[in-house]
């Protein structure tokens, strides 16, 4: 029996299935009719414990004459209690397909049965013009608020990538509309439009009853720069992978990673185990360095600028080991379609063996050191509570979701790579607080420096690099996946011709993590909003202001980037106080 | 306290940079340097460059065949490194781009001389690649006799080659027919 053939059968007592097809053979591809969309997507969400990992609109009309959305669930199982998981060896991706007809560009929404799905249904809207009908939030989420109707940049005849609408005057700009909640007074206090704790920009808007937030909401998207137009039209596959380096500024290898290993497996090429490994390493070696800086942060942001600086300054041989590797300080310029481009030498495993023995001990020193903190402690528990339901409804990713009691990892779902030969635990913790979170950043760093140890040990010789002999096969399309420090990526890749991308649909781990975090807000001070969303570990490039609202006296009042941070850092001096 | 006692056991973190020199890896990527002795103008790190940073193109006149680099463009991939056949271009551990102020200096230029067609007169390549593939054959064996007779067909362009070809072949199809 083919892997997820009982899975598949399960969906067709319900629903009629017209194609079934697998490339490659974990991942199937199953076509429904466009009615039937909603429900096949919530059974294999809920009852046979599917997670939304992306999904993908695309403009198929030179192909088929329609419109296609491809829904891509990991199926690993709900994982809500020990034995809700689904057995290793059945582990897979199942993608709904379903047709849309091009003369009417609408189809039932999926967020009605799986709230998962409501930022991918807005964005599809935003770049194709495809409407879901009972879309309880239609408003605009990827491009700016002043864009033309009726503009879709992600069509294939709509627009040239070099081309951008005529910019509208400041004052004649719309203004984004914010959810609100109902009460007698709102205060509003809009944060941003830098953000708190890492300086990029992004609109929130936080509903206080005194001192306490009720509910938030966000705008984001100020930094959407069109990758993905931009790599259909003029990238080919040598290109792409730089490029998809640079979606993000810390994950940026996984990404490459995610948006190589989509283009080999629609093909079907494989790389030398040499190679396998090396990308293991570099990927370890960003989450070491990404989780630094976030545990680092997250002091900060509460004062304790003396571990910050412990973190950061550790945080330097991570930079230091990434050279060895690499050659540059960050793990860039590295990864080809069909290996990695450089190859290292046995002088530099040794230097590098000695570094991850300097990271293990002072990071357990300085761990210990925060721990003896009890006010330290006492910011992070029981703030930010992400309830295990609100997880479980919204696919959260990454240490977001592991802080919750999930056993959720792209790494241990669906190995790729060397993973499947080297031996490594997936920490996970049930406070769902901030705390949690945290401590499950800091074993995780132990897990990396394990696993690039043991990759450094059983480093496999020969070639690093292959010369695809394959060819690109037109139309030919795989999902590629890894887990970044924040989570999952998925990137999608269609081939087109002329060694070109027909679509490619990147996915950071930040995107899915986005639509929970307004019940993590919630019952929370505002002293605590900052570290929050620090503590989501949020990537602005990847997707991206902050409103206060104060319910009883309707008064609102935007907080500077520094305001925010000192009433974090310092509790004193109430920033709402004078109003 | 534990956090203070760290302080003092570990010491001084940073450098006294820029008066303390900072040291890279042996194998450090930085600007790709370029030396000028060795470029053939073959143009191939041009192809290669994923993020358009090398650009070899003919000046205006048509007389030199102008190798551009702009190091704000680059993304120190080392594909020119890689794929450069005489070692003109390789990547230095030189990593200090921000400090210079002005844009121009950013950049980097070499100008080649053009060989022109025997056919056609227009240009093709450099002379210094037709002086490398000389000398490349004649290291391959070849010897100056036929290598005598050889050098008009490369100093000829590849569209008057095939334009050659197509000549030779229609005429050996029309005595075919006779």
């Amino acid at each position: 029996m083919k892997i997820g053939e009982n899975l598949i059968n399960k969906v067709k007592e319900k629903i009629a299935i017209s194609d079934v097809y697998r490339q490659p053979e974990d991942q199937i591809t199953i076509t429904v009719d466009r009615n039937d969309l909603p429900e096949a997507v919530r059974i294999l969400y809920y009852d046979l414990g599917g997670w939304l990992s992306s999904m993908v609109p695309n403009d198929e009309r030179q192909i088929n004459g329609n419109y296609t959305l491809y829904y891509i669930l990991s199926m690993e199982g709900g994982k809500m209690t020990p034995d809700d998981e689904i057995v290793k060896e059945d582990k897979c991706w199942i993608t709904v397909k379903t047709y849309i007809p091009a003369n009417d560009p609408t189809y039932p929404s999926v967020t009605l049965k799986v709230p998962a799905a409501v930022w991918y249904e807005r964005e599809a809207f935003d770049m194709f013009g495809l409407t879901a009908v009972g879309l309880p939030d239609p408003r605009r989420l990827m491009v700016s608020d002043d864009w033309p109707e009726g503009l879709f940049p992600l069509r294939k005849d709509s627009m040239d990538y070099r081309h951008r609408p005529n910019p509208v005057d400041h004052k004649d700009e719309p203004e984004h509309e914010f959810i609100k909640p109902e009460g007698a007074g709102v205060l509003d206090v809009p944060l941003g439009p830098l953000h708190i704790t890492s300086d990029e920009p992004g609109h929130f808007r936080l509903y206080c009853d005194g001192d306490t937030i009720i509910d938030a909401d966000y705008r984001l998207f100020y930094q959407h720069r069109g990758m993905e137009k931009l790599a259909e039209n003029r990238m080919n596959y040598d290109q792409m992978g730089y490029l998809a380096e640079r979606v993000c500024g810390i994950c940026g290898y996984a990404h490459s990673i995610a948006c190589i290993e989509a283009a080999e497996k629609a093909i079907g090429l494989e790389i030398p185990l040499r190679a396998q490994a090396m990308r293991v390493i570099c990927l370890e070696i960003e989450r070491l360095h990404s989780h630094l800086l976030n545990i680092g942060l997250a002091c900060e942001v509460t004062g304790n600028v003396n571990a910050f600086m412990h973190i950061f300054r550790i945080r330097e041989f991570s930079m230091e080991l990434a050279q060895l590797v690499t050659g540059g300080r960050k793990t860039y310029g590295n990864v080809v379609v069909g290996g990695l481009r450089r190859d290292m030498t046995g002088n530099e495993i040794k230097q590098s063996l000695k570094i991850l023995e300097t990271i293990e001990t002072q990071t357990n020193e300085v761990w210990d050191a925060v721990m003896d903190d009890k006010n330290q402690i006492k910011r992070w528990k029981g703030v930010g509570i992400l309830d295990k339901q609100v997880a479980r409804d919204f696919s959260a990713v990454g240490p977001n979701v592991r802080g919750s009691g999930f056993k959720r990892d792209s790494r241990y779902d669906h190995p790729y790579d060397f993973l499947t030969q080297l031996d490594f635990d997936i920490p996970t913790e049930d406070g769902c607080d901030v705390f949690a979170r945290e401590t499950v950043r800091y074993k995780e760093l132990l897990q990396s420096v394990s696993i690039i140890r043991q990759c450094f040990e059983m480093m496999p010789g020969g070639l690093t690099v292959i010369k695809p002999q394959t060819l690109i096969k037109p139309q030919a399309f795989a999902i590629g996946n890894d887990e970044a420090p924040r989570g999952e990526n998925i990137h999608w890749i269609m081939h087109g011709n002329a060694q070109k991308v027909y679509r490619w649909r990147c996915r950071a781990a930040t995107y899915n993590n986005w639509p929970s975090l307004r019940y993590q807000f919630r019952g929370n001070t505002i002293a605590d909003a900052a570290l929050i969303v620090c503590s989501l570990d949020p990537c602005y490039s990847c997707t991206e202001r902050v409103t206060v609202v104060d319910v009883k006296s309707n008064k609102s009042k935007i907080l500077t980037h520094k305001d925010l941070k000192r009433y974090s850092q310092s509790l004193k001096n109430h920033p709402l106080k004078n109003l | 306290m534990k956090l203070l006692d760290m302080a003092n056991k570990y010491g001084k973190a940073t450098y006294n940079y820029p008066f303390q020199p900072y040291v890279v890896a042996e194998n450090f990527r930085g600007k790709p340097s370029y030396i000028y002795e060795n470029c053939i103008g073959c143009t191939a790190c041009g192809v290669a460059c994923p993020s358009n940073a090398i650009n070899v193109k003919l000046n205006e006149d048509k007389t030199k065949l102008v190798w551009e680099f702009d190091a704000a463009r680059c993304i120190f991939c080392g594909r020119c490194d890689e794929v450069c056949p005489t070692g003109a271009v390789v990547l230095s551990q030189e990593f200090e781009l921000a400090v210079k102020f002005d844009k121009n200096n950013l950049k980097e230029k070499g100008e080649l001389d053009v060989e022109y067609c025997e056919v056609c007169n227009k240009p093709f390549t450099t002379k210094r690649l037709i002086s490398y593939n000389l000398h490349r054959l004649e290291k391959a064996g070849w010897n100056k006799e036929t290598l005598d007779k050889k050098v008009h067909y490369i100093r000829t362009c590849p569209d008057c080659k095939r334009k050659h070809k197509v000549e030779v072949i229609t005429q050996y199809l029309k005595r075919g027919t006779k």
